[in-house]
């Protein structure tokens, strides 16, 4: 809902004018940043895992790629409040310097992960050693359901200039889902489904552009938890123009990783002591569908 | 041995003090009224110069003045009417009722006597500010439509958040704080077009009164302010009409006898064009506002008199076929005032007020509503006991129900559920006693205890959680989340869910120098029971009330304001400074990301907090002659702190929290530490009058960001602690021109033409700062919205 407060303070704004400006940002020092979303095809034999390592830059620069001493998966099956099975993925850079960390293809092993292990119950907890530090993000793989169709309509909100697309999909009525649609661009849109428990659900986005007939375009549903669900909402919010006096209070949004270099469990239980030390990014292991459309 | 409260050993005192004169009184009251249109007059002035003492009419224009048995001059005066002088024997009790005529010449002076001086110098009321509507339409605005919330904005300790912002902040406190009445019924929200403009036609409107403090024990509710709106009872004299053209909208309004002199009706009401600020594009969109003022006002007999209110007011926005938005604020209200004798006056209101909010969006397949509904029983009295002491006691009852919202398909095809929100019901009950005593010729008090009971009423389903904590902290990733619930009861509507008892004192006394200087300071607790749920800089009309309960506990808010008055030169200027610093406890205060629309069960993401206000206020006035107007400055810091709580019982975990914002205090939305307004007023002839306005501004506090992240393909700012940073200073200078053509004279249509320019040097004034990605060429940029250039614009009044 909150998306359509938005929606109404873009209306009352159409009048405003917005300018470019130099504005002289403050510096803080950087963070580690991991995105690792896995997006799993259950078709495929093995999840496309693919963690990406960062750090973060004053807002007009780049982020630079970084390398980290060890990246794993360590990924556990409880029954009963038991460990019953532990496996591991042991992650190595595609290239130096690149920051992406993906299965070692030269390990003795095979350290991929077969998609068959999703209908067990794992906990899958990333662990990532960079510069001394020692990083963790605990998950569980979240399934969704698939787009039933899209197709093109001919509307559009506040100018012309907009492409309508509609997306129709039916909710699972077993489960509470929290969803993320990625339409590409950058453009992602987060829905619950609270108010269509179980329903055919159809609903239209506008890109805020308009398309060569014959580009494909592709949109992709993807099940999240809560919390993952309540990240990207943030995510979303801050990367948008939604502000003005409806602008609603900004805080770095965390993520699922944290750091664990001084928690001894002896002395240091937590992190309450010391809030600013902290990495960006999170770790979900996600279903996700994928259908294409040709503009016309 | 007994500890009593300072403030109740200092009731009993100043109680037994006025049973100890003894001599023969009478009593002369009565009412007080415009010559031409019998429209009862406010806070009249009857002043007995000998001996340096009198009273004011109340809302009703009211007075009641009890003396030792002699032969009085009375003098009864009020700013732009011609004062009245009469010497009146208190032999015996009567009625006398007095008319006042408008000052034929408006540009001869006014020229006011000492004795009214120390009057307003000594009473013991401070921190209101009073505009009549008749100042209020001179003040230049945007597109030339005369606004009550905007005036008040020049005003010393009142801002908003910004332009086009709804709502007002007053000393520092949130704009959900504010009790706004429209004629005794509370007014939910405030603004038409999302802050462009406020709701009250300024053509029904009398006077308009703003207390920042010191807020008198009948008022209670809300912490920060009252602002009291009076409408106009109707002429009943004869037929009148009224209204204007504006580039935003036009305004009518018919006012007359029903019977003469005795019942009046008065309906007024005002629309925008249809098509507002949306022509550029050529979509079909409508975007407008309206609004209706209605009163009777039936006077049965000398002592019973009857009035009948209502507002109803509605903005509208629709794109195409894909979205509609309807919201605004009904208000019905009826009032018998009652004298039992000429000492005690009563008032009894029924009153009814509501706001709805809906929405529906086709390309979601969905309708929504929204809203507050409350009944209102108030009884007031009023005891003039003597000139020097008056007494008023009464009780009020209120009876809300807060709809968080309905959603419904709005097609058969839609996947939508229709499903109601649970709906919530309290009920506010408050008690009070107030008095106004002059204690010596130097000394004089307010002073009075409010007495309000809250009860939380049984809703369908309330969630139960683990130590009734429904806000779990993860002591590793610092985030504040909700926590599920454990099961959910279904209490019966009769049952109560929480309640809050709370007493409420309320102190103010002034100290005389010299007739022409005095010093004043109060104590003000207020509560508030009901939370406007806004996550936002200012207020957005789907944003909804929600009471206090069980998880939510009321705000409490002690305020303690000091001051300096003065009049100038035989009250030409006048001088007013005050210094004032306000706590509030239990300022709720959001989890990050927290999801305010459409939920459930909110008490998952709120945190009880602390606010803080301090500041200093100079109001410097020129009341008469050619030139008039104000020098307002304000220093004050606005902040709020929620801190990590620790009472929560230890599972053997950590337990330890951070707070929001690591706990650390932060500035509010509206936290402007210097506020300077410029408010000036010329009348070169019968022809032309000019107004101007300069406002500056600390910029509005904002965040920027200290670096960036990329996630999935989207560029991410990042941000250090709330907001610590601010945007440009705001500042702008408005200019009118007031012609009242020459043919006026001699002839009963009048007419007004006012031109205005808002904006004068075209300043753009940041509403905000983003920062995003550029799409086309992929740099990060800072990008800065201001709302209004230069705005020209042209109205026309008349009245006939």
């Amino acid at each position: 809902m909150k998306k359509y407060v938005y929606l109404l303070v873009a209306l009352a704004f159409n009048m405003a004018c917005e300018d470019v400006i130099e504005v002289d940002l403050p510096d803080q020092e950087t963070r580690l940043i991991v995105d690792a979303l896995i997006r799993v095809d259950v078709s495929q034999p093995f999840l496309p895992i693919e963690v990406k390592l960062s750090l973060t830059s004053n807002f007009y620069e780049e982020n630079v790629p970084t390398s980290a001493e060890n990246v794993v998966i360590i990924y556990e099956e409880i029954v009963d409040n038991l460990v019953v099975e532990t496996r591991s993925s042991s992650l190595a850079e595609t290239s130096p310097g690149s920051g992406i960390y993906v299965p070692n293809p030269n390990f003795s092993s095979d350290q991929r992960i077969p998609t068959t292990v999703l209908s067990r119950d794992f906990v899958y907890t990333l662990y990532v050693r960079h510069e001394g530090r020692l990083y963790i993000a605990a998950t569980k793989y979240v399934p969704t359901t698939p787009i039933n169709s899209i197709y093109q309509g001919t509307g559009t909100l506040f100018d012309e200039n907009e492409t309508e697309i509609v997306v129709n999909f039916t909710d699972d009525p077993e489960r509470n889902d929290f969803y993320l649609f990625d339409f590409g661009f950058g453009e992602y849109l987060v829905t619950e489904d609270e108010f269509y428990q179980g329903q055919e659900f159809e609903f239209s986005y506008f890109y805020d552009q308009q398309f060569f007939p014959g580009t494909i375009i592709e949109i992709s549903i993807l099940g999240t938890d809560q919390s993952f669900y309540n990240y990207m909402d943030q995510l979303i919010e801050q990367s948008g123009d939604t502000q003005g006096p409806f602008q609603t209070p900004v805080s770095t949004v965390r993520g699922n990783v944290f750091d664990v270099t001084d928690l001894d469990n002896i002395d240091v239980f937590d992190n309450v002591d010391q809030p600013t030390l902290f990495p960006l990014g999170y770790f979900a292991i996600v279903q996700e569908y994928t259908s294409s459309i040709i503009i016309e | 041995m007994m500890h009593h409260k300072p403030w109740v050993v200092g009731f009993i005192l100043l109680f037994a003090s006025f049973s100890l004169f003894s001599q023969t009184k009478y009593t002369i009251s009565g009412i007080i009224s415009e010559a031409s249109s019998n429209e009862t007059l406010l806070g009249v002035t009857i002043a007995i110069p000998s001996l340096r003492t009198g009273v004011t009419t109340n809302e009703y224009g009211f007075y009641s003045l009890t003396l030792p048995e002699g032969d009085y001059e009375l003098q009864i005066s009020y700013l732009g009417y011609q004062d009245i002088i009469r010497t009146v024997s208190f032999t015996k009790n009567q009625k006398i009722n007095f008319q006042l005529t408008e000052k034929a010449e408006i540009l001869e002076e006014v020229v006011l006597t000492e004795n009214v001086e120390k009057l307003n110098i000594s009473k013991p009321q401070m921190s209101v500010n009073t505009l009549a509507a008749q100042t209020i339409k001179k003040i230049p605005v945007l597109l030339g439509e005369a606004d009550i919330i905007k005036s008040l904005l020049l005003l010393p300790g009142v801002s908003n958040a910004g332009e086009g912002a709804s709502g007002f902040n007053v000393r520092g406190g949130a704009a959900d704080q504010n009790l706004i009445l429209l004629d005794e019924a509370t007014i939910f929200n405030s603004s038409h077009l999302f802050g462009l403009f406020s709701v009250f036609n300024p053509d029904a409107i009398k006077d308009v009164k703003l207390f920042k403090g010191a807020i008198p024990s009948r008022y209670g509710g809300r912490v920060s302010s009252v602002l009291e709106i009076f409408q106009k009872e109707g002429n009943s004299k004869e037929l009148k009409m009224s209204g204007g053209i504006g580039a935003v909208a036009s305004r009518l309004l018919a006012e007359g006898p029903i019977i003469k002199d005795k019942a009046a009706f008065l309906i007024g009401g005002r629309a925008s064009y249809a098509h507002l600020f949306l022509p550029l594009f050529d979509i079909e969109n409508k975007a407008y506002f309206y609004d209706l003022n209605t009163k009777l006002s039936f006077t049965i007999n000398e002592n019973n008199n009857l009035y009948l209110s209502g507002y109803f007011g509605r903005d509208l926005f629709a794109i195409s076929d894909r979205f509609e938005n309807v919201y605004g604020n009904s208000v019905g209200n009826l009032r018998w005032n009652h004298l039992f004798s000429d000492k005690l006056f009563s008032n009894l209101s029924l009153i009814y007020s509501d706001y709805y909010y809906g929405l529906e969006l086709d390309f979601v397949g969905f309708k929504w509503n929204s809203g507050i509904q409350n009944f209102n029983l108030k009884y007031d009295l009023k005891h003039y006991l003597s000139d020097t002491f008056q007494v008023n006691y009464g009780i009020n009852n209120i009876y809300y129900t807060f709809n968080p919202g309905k959603i419904i398909p709005n097609s058969p095809d839609s996947g939508i559920l229709e499903e109601q929100l649970i709906k919530k019901y309290a009920n506010e009950f408050a008690a009070y006693v107030g008095a106004e005593h002059t204690l010596s010729e130097k000394l004089s008090m307010q002073y009075g205890l409010r007495f309000s009971y809250f009860i939380r009423l049984g809703q369908e389903e309330l969630n139960v959680y683990e130590n009734d904590n429904p806000v779990v902290f993860d002591p590793f990733l610092l985030v504040y989340q909700e926590a599920t619930p454990t099961g959910t009861i279904a209490p019966d509507r009769g049952e109560h869910l929480a309640t809050y008892t709370n007493f409420e004192p309320r102190i103010a006394l002034a100290y005389t120098l010299n007739p022409d200087n005095s010093i004043k300071m109060s104590y003000t607790r207020t509560t508030q029971y009901l939370h406007l749920l806004s996550n936002t800089s200012s207020p957005t009309p789907l944003d909804v009330w929600t009471p206090s309960g069980p998880f939510l506990k009321p705000q409490l808010q002690d305020q303690y304001a000091l001051g300096y008055f003065r009049n100038i030169d035989e009250g030409t200027y006048s001088f007013e400074t005050e210094v004032f610093y306000k706590d509030i406890k239990n300022r709720i205060d959001y989890i990050d990301g927290a999801n305010l629309i459409a939920n459930n069960a909110i008490e998952q993401v709120i945190l009880n907090g602390t606010a803080r206000a301090y500041g200093l206020e100079i109001l410097l006035r020129k009341n008469t002659g050619r030139f008039t107007g104000w020098l307002a400055y304000t220093l004050s810091r606005s902040e709020q702190q929620t801190r990590g709580r620790t009472s929560f019982e230890d599972n053997g975990r950590s337990n330890k929290e951070t707070g929001i914002n690591f706990g650390e205090w932060y500035s509010t939305p509206y936290d402007k530490p210097h506020d300077i307004s410029l408010y000036a007023s010329y009348e070169l002839n019968k022809k032309w009058s000019f107004n101007s306005n300069f406002v500056y501004q600390t910029g509005q506090p904002t965040n920027y960001p200290v670096g960036k992240f990329e996630f999935q393909g989207l560029t991410v700012p990042f941000y250090g602690l709330r907001n610590e940073e601010r945007l440009p200073d705001y500042h702008r200078i408005d200019v009118a021109a007031t012609l009242n053509p020459k043919k006026n004279i001699d002839r009963s249509w009048q007419a007004e033409w006012v031109f205005s320019i808002y904006n004068l040097y075209s300043r753009r004034n940041a509403a905000s700062i983003n920062f995003r990605r550029n799409q086309d060429t992929g740099a990060n940029e800072a990008i800065r919205t201001s709302i209004f250039g230069i705005v020209p614009a042209v109205t026309y009044n008349f009245k006939f």
